[in-house]
């Protein structure tokens, strides 16, 4: 049941990373949705959980765009595990805490993907520092919200269903 | 140790591609196959939405609008007739200098229904494939200039076009004035070319136009592609260009693949 939560979450980053991203990357804002969703999942999962949604997402990423297949891969893996890893240290729950550990985990993202491309091709970097600064910071504010919807959602649920059963209980029914 | 195992995954993944793409193809074939479906869906969908808003709200100042294209159209009627006694004076010309005719392409037009996965690549993908005659490496131009290239073998009904403003597109183009040839590279972030190996003796000047030159092999000869934007000297020989692009990238909706022979020059964009 959680893959396939974790796959469809995947494939609706996926189609929205192809089809409202470079909009977004039109105006100046370079998101990486799938790697929000990577970061986020490696949090809530831990390492191997987070090396594998890497994979998957980074491979599935890779085929859809102009670029060899496995770089992004293999970046994402190694960023799923290190979070994954790092959050079983450190308690990062709060959505705060979720959005920077997602500016971190970009950063270093970008850094190897670049490297790696850099090995494979001399046509200089693959983006500048700036561009992978406002990546990440992006993608921080991106992975923040989304953090602060999902810690939100099961307290309102909580509350919803208390003031039903009190209503329940006076009035009856 | 299974981190371990993933990893040397991946490096052979990306090896088999460095030596050849063969290895990986059944993959990026059948995800690009499923993921264009759902693109071509998605985009179907936002369509239909920006229509229904373009076609009953946003109708407010059309009145307005359509004057001024009437006006546009006339005018361009004339420039029309215009250039077609210029083009039978110069097909009269040429017959007479025993010159061979211009090829005439063969042309598919095309939606752009989803961007690039990553924010690193500038690709686009089309709602036209093999089905249509796109192939490898067919040219991808709109009314505006060049646009890029279709990448890799598409699918039946999608096909991957690498924008020119990729870092990893280049094309073979002239200086319109002076005839001087170059390269044009993509610079990716900016939305900029380069235009490569031009001698620091030639005559290039801001504002020069700039056109394929067909000797890539994959554009045809004569198609914009932008404008000098700045011309400086370069680090050796060469002088560094800066070309700015006719077509907005960002803004893709509709484009023409020229197909290799006479297939079709059909025109419903995206319609079945």
């Amino acid at each position: 049941m959680k893959t396939a939560w974790v796959g469809l979450t995947l494939a609706v980053a996926l189609v929205l990373q192809t089809t409202v991203a470079p909009g977004l990357a039109g105006a100046g804002v370079p998101v990486d949705l799938v790697l929000v969703v990577v970061v986020l999942f490696a949090i809530s999962s831990g390492p191997v959980g987070g090396l594998w949604v890497g994979t998957v997402g980074g491979l599935l990423q890779d085929a859809l765009s102009g670029g060899v297949i496995g770089v992004g891969g293999l970046a994402k893996t190694l960023v799923g595990y290190a979070v994954g890893a790092f959050a079983v240290q450190f308690n990062v729950s709060r959505p705060w805490y979720q959005a920077l550990v997602v500016l971190f985990a970009s950063l270093v993202h970008a850094g190897c993907f670049v490297g790696f491309y850099s090995l494979l091709s001399d046509n200089g970097a693959i983006t500048s520092y700036g561009g992978g600064v406002t990546q990440a910071v992006a993608n921080a504010v991106v992975g923040g919200g989304v953090a602060t919807v999902l810690g939100a959602a099961p307290a309102a649920l909580t509350r919803r269903r208390l003031r039903r059963r009190r209503l329940t209980r006076r009035f009856g029914g | 140790m299974l981190l371990l195992a993933v990893v040397l995954g991946h490096i052979v993944l990306i090896s088999l591609q460095v030596n050849t793409p063969s290895g990986v193809r059944l993959f990026e074939g059948v995800t690009f196959g499923l993921f264009s479906e759902v693109q071509r869906g998605v985009a179907r969908a936002t369509g239909g939405v920006t229509g229904l808003w373009d076609g009953y709200v946003g109708l407010v100042s059309v009145e307005a609008e359509n004057t001024a294209l009437r006006r546009d159209v006339a005018q361009l009627q004339l420039r029309l007739q215009q250039e077609r006694a210029v083009a039978q004076r110069v097909r009269g010309l040429e017959e007479l200098l025993e010159f061979r005719s211009d090829v005439v392409y063969s042309t598919v037009s095309a939606r752009v229904i989803a961007g690039d996965a990553t924010p690193y690549f500038r690709t686009v993908t089309i709602d036209r494939g093999t089905r249509d005659g796109v192939r490898r490496d067919s040219a991808v131009v709109s009314p505006d200039g060049v646009v890029g290239r279709v990448l890799s073998d598409p699918g039946p009904r999608a096909a991957k076009v690498q924008l020119l403003v990729d870092r990893s597109a280049a094309a073979g183009v002239l200086i319109e004035r002076t005839r001087v040839a170059g390269t044009v590279k993509g610079d990716g972030a900016e939305g900029l070319l380069r235009m490569e190996y031009v001698s620091n003796l030639d005559d290039v000047r801001v504002g020069d136009r700039v056109v394929t030159s067909g000797a890539d092999g994959i554009y045809p000869k004569g198609f914009e592609v932008g404008e000098v934007e700045e011309v400086g000297p370069g680090s050796g020989l060469y002088r560094a260009i800066r070309v700015r692009p006719n077509v907005a990238f960002s803004d893709l909706e509709d484009v023409l693949v020229i197909v290799p022979d006479a297939t079709a020059s059909t025109t419903a964009a995206g319609g079945e």
